[in-house]
């Protein structure tokens, strides 16, 4: 297998005013080339800002303090990997969207309400494609049937043409500052809303060129959520990173946007990082597994793997809480609730719920075991110190 | 758009109604013989008193005082002003060119320094840039105006001699009075009319006389503007989108002036509407201070001398401008927020 991603360690840190919230308390995980990663955990288990510590948009007050997280851009050369911790803010910028794209949960806040959809995905374009669509508005401009050679004109073309050869050339930057002057990039917005209305219609939404000119309000829910998508697609990125976008959703238009990027996967981009509070979502969608709880993660598995032979104690207990078709009784929960990640449980965070807690895991956090055939656990059950020592 | 502005225009008639008879209301609390004592300048005269009630009809009950009223303003009679000496319409127009140049150069300063202010103070939360404005904004907000005004005058008039109050030197005033021939009053504005008759004196030493009274009224007004702005943009920076816009590519640039800012402004539009309109009866405190003969000064002066018809002449001019200011409100809204709709 060769990886696309790899985090490792990665510690997430939010400094409010009631303490330290360690929201990511060391996450490692391999995203692989062509592979749906899942990762799975309660409402507050840190899978959101683990995916945001990635892209490094998380908030105020939020810091990511540890760790790596590297992008392998060439799966043929698994050695020369970025370390985005590393790397400027400009960088990123140029890799969000490009490279590494996201899709929320809440498609009625994900849009900008007071800008029409075609301007919002236009923007993709306009931020990672420039050099690209200048060079094409400039072939344009250059067939014969062009625009007339007035000083205007000329002048157009003249800066279409530094922009092609460099989209951060001085005088381009300069021109697009000034207003009325600005105006020569009406023919670069024209071609990005072109592309936009290409995109959009890619993703199974009909009239594609009467929806760029609406407003998110205008749109469902489904609907936006495939803006949401188009979005983060426009310039088919490695890696997609879903954070929860299906849970808000009614189960039909789920199942479509699950599909939807089933298909995507096989298309236009290489892997897919998925995360869900839906066990059913993993099981039909996901290669790759990770479970996360309060901050860490405590098992990374094969998907069927996970399914038939769960290790971890929070795994099972979380397996065992999924309503099941022919099931009698009550529905199974776990007791307790999800610690104040300000002051976590010492040792492993989830001995106060774990049915099989001992000693030790009470003092020290436990270390990763390797089950073997790819699937990993951090508990003690598994370890030889546990076995050695103090029963439960 | 249209029936909606029509609609906007038809409903002024009631609240101009509704405001008068609230205002006529409060006036009739006043005995016929304090009424009447507005007419009497001399001690001499004060016989005459019996004789005014009678002849104005001031011990008549109120619907038939507020009757005959309406029917002269409807006839354009707004009535005769005691302080101005003459017919309130044309004082009106005599003072309102001073509120209004004020206004002209105030209202956009307001405006713009309070989005600017307020979008770099929320960008930069808790930094010193955001500490800076808002401990210059909570003292410019806390501050009597009257007593800012007074204290700017001492500094800046009292031991600078920079800035005088008043409208106009007395030597160009004076010039203007010896030969009218050669200055038309066009807007009644100095700075526009000294241009326009080819005075740029003139129009310099207005915009002089200025410079204080903007000030003050700025530092006093602004404050609102910029905390609006200021909450807003901090609000829109934690909304999704600027987690979409930024998960796209967006650079800090684009996410605060493109994405945040035109939604944090909305709210704004509302506040500075308000504070225009409330302008436009002149910062009372201002215009008394700074003895600028406009709309403030001459509503201070009437309030204190029970000038009745200014009292509700200018009473009608302010329904008239909160209405014309929410009715504009209400069109920029629609204009940056496609999901309003004016019906």
């Amino acid at each position: 297998m060769t990886a696309l991603l790899q985090t490792e360690n990665l510690v997430t840190n939010f400094y409010t005013y009631e303490g330290v919230v360690r929201a990511l308390n060391g996450i490692s995980l391999v995203v692989d080339y062509g592979s749906t990663f899942g990762l799975v955990g309660e409402s507050g288990c840190g899978k959101s800002v683990a995916v945001r510590s990635m892209m490094r948009i998380i908030q105020e007050p939020g810091r990511v303090e540890g760790g790596k997280v590297v992008v392998f851009f060439d799966p043929d050369n698994q050695q020369r990997g970025v370390d985005l911790l590393q790397q400027s803010e400009a960088y990123l910028e140029h890799l969000r969207g490009d490279q590494i794209s996201m899709i929320f949960q809440e498609p009625n806040a994900a849009l900008n309400p007071i800008m029409s959809i075609g301007d919002q995905v236009a923007e993709s374009f306009l931020f990672h494609k420039r050099k690209e669509m200048c060079a094409r508005v400039l072939e344009a401009l250059r067939r014969p049937d062009g625009p007339s050679a007035s000083p205007l004109g000329a002048f157009q073309r003249h800066l279409y043409a530094r922009a092609a050869r460099n989209p951060r050339d001085l005088l381009v930057t300069l021109t697009t500052k000034i207003p009325l002057l600005k105006h020569w990039q009406r023919r670069l917005k024209k071609e990005a809303l072109r592309r936009s209305i290409e995109i959009i219609g890619k993703l199974g939404i009909p009239n594609p060129d009467k929806v760029v000119k609406l407003y998110p309000h205008n749109l469902s829910g489904g609907m936006k959520q495939r803006i949401v998508i188009a979005i983060a697609l426009a310039c088919s990125p490695l890696l997609l990173i879903a954070d929860e976008a299906t849970s808000n959703l009614d189960v039909t238009i789920q199942a479509q946007i699950l599909d939807l990027l089933r298909s995507l996967k096989q298309t236009e981009i290489a892997s897919i990082l998925l995360i869900t509070h839906d066990l059913g979502v993993v099981a039909e969608t996901c290669d790759r597994v990770g479970v996360m709880y309060a901050g860490n993660l405590c098992e990374v598995a094969d998907v069927g793997d996970l399914f038939h032979d769960p290790r971890h104690p929070y795994t099972r207990a979380l397996l065992a809480a999924v309503p099941r078709f022919h099931q009698e009784g009550p529905l199974l929960s776990i007791e307790g609730a999800v610690p104040n990640l300000v002051d976590p449980p010492a040792g492993c965070r989830f001995h106060p719920r774990c049915p099989e807690a001992r000693d030790i895991c009470r003092r020290q956090f436990p270390e990763t075991v390797d089950m073997g055939g790819d699937h990993t656990v951090a508990c003690y059950l598994y370890t030889d110190q546990a076995r050695a020592g103090d029963a439960p | 758009m249209h029936t909606f502005i029509l609609r906007r225009f038809f409903f002024l008639t009631f609240v101009l109604f509704g405001v008068s008879v609230l205002l006529f209301g409060i006036l009739m609390t006043f005995s016929p013989e304090r009424r009447a004592a507005a007419y009497v300048t001399t001690p001499q005269q004060a016989k005459d008193i019996p004789r005014i009630i009678k002849q104005f009809g001031l011990d008549d009950p109120f619907y038939i005082q507020y009757v005959r009223w309406i029917k002269e303003v409807s006839r354009g009679n707004l009535g005769w002003s005691l302080v101005a000496a003459r017919p309130v319409g044309e004082a009106f127009w005599r003072y309102f060119p001073i509120t209004l140049e004020m206004n002209l150069y105030a209202a956009p300063i307001v405006i713009f320094l309070g989005i600017w202010l307020g979008s770099i103070s929320g960008i930069h939360r808790d930094s010193w840039i955001d500490h800076s404005t808002r401990i210059f904004a909570i003292i410019g907000w806390s501050l009597p105006t009257f007593l800012f005004a007074l204290v700017l005058l001492m500094v800046f008039y009292g031991y600078f001699h920079l800035f005088s109050p008043g409208v106009l030197s007395d030597e160009l005033a004076m010039s203007i009075i010896n030969h009218p021939e050669q200055y038309t009053a066009y807007t009644g504005m100095l700075t526009i009319d000294g241009l326009l008759n080819g005075r740029p004196d003139i129009a310099l030493n207005a915009l002089h006389h200025l410079v204080l009274p903007i000030t003050t009224y700025v530092i006093v007004v602004v404050a609102l503007n910029m905390r609006v702005m200021r909450s807003g943009i901090i609000e829109e920076l934690s909304k999704d989108y600027v987690l979409t816009a930024r998960a796209k590519g967006a650079d800090r640039r684009t996410i605060h002036y493109k994405h945040a800012r035109r939604n944090a402004l909305l709210p704004v539009i509302t506040v500075a509407g308000q504070l225009v309109a409330m302008s436009m009866e002149g910062s009372i405190a201002v215009e008394v201070v700074y003895n600028r003969q406009g709309i403030g000064w001459w509503l201070a002066e009437s309030a204190t001398q029970l000038d009745m018809p200014v009292l509700m002449c200018i009473c009608l001019f302010m329904g008239l401008v909160f209405v014309v200011t929410n009715l504009t409100i209400d069109i920029l809204y629609a204009t940056i927020d496609p999901r309003i709709r004016l019906n």
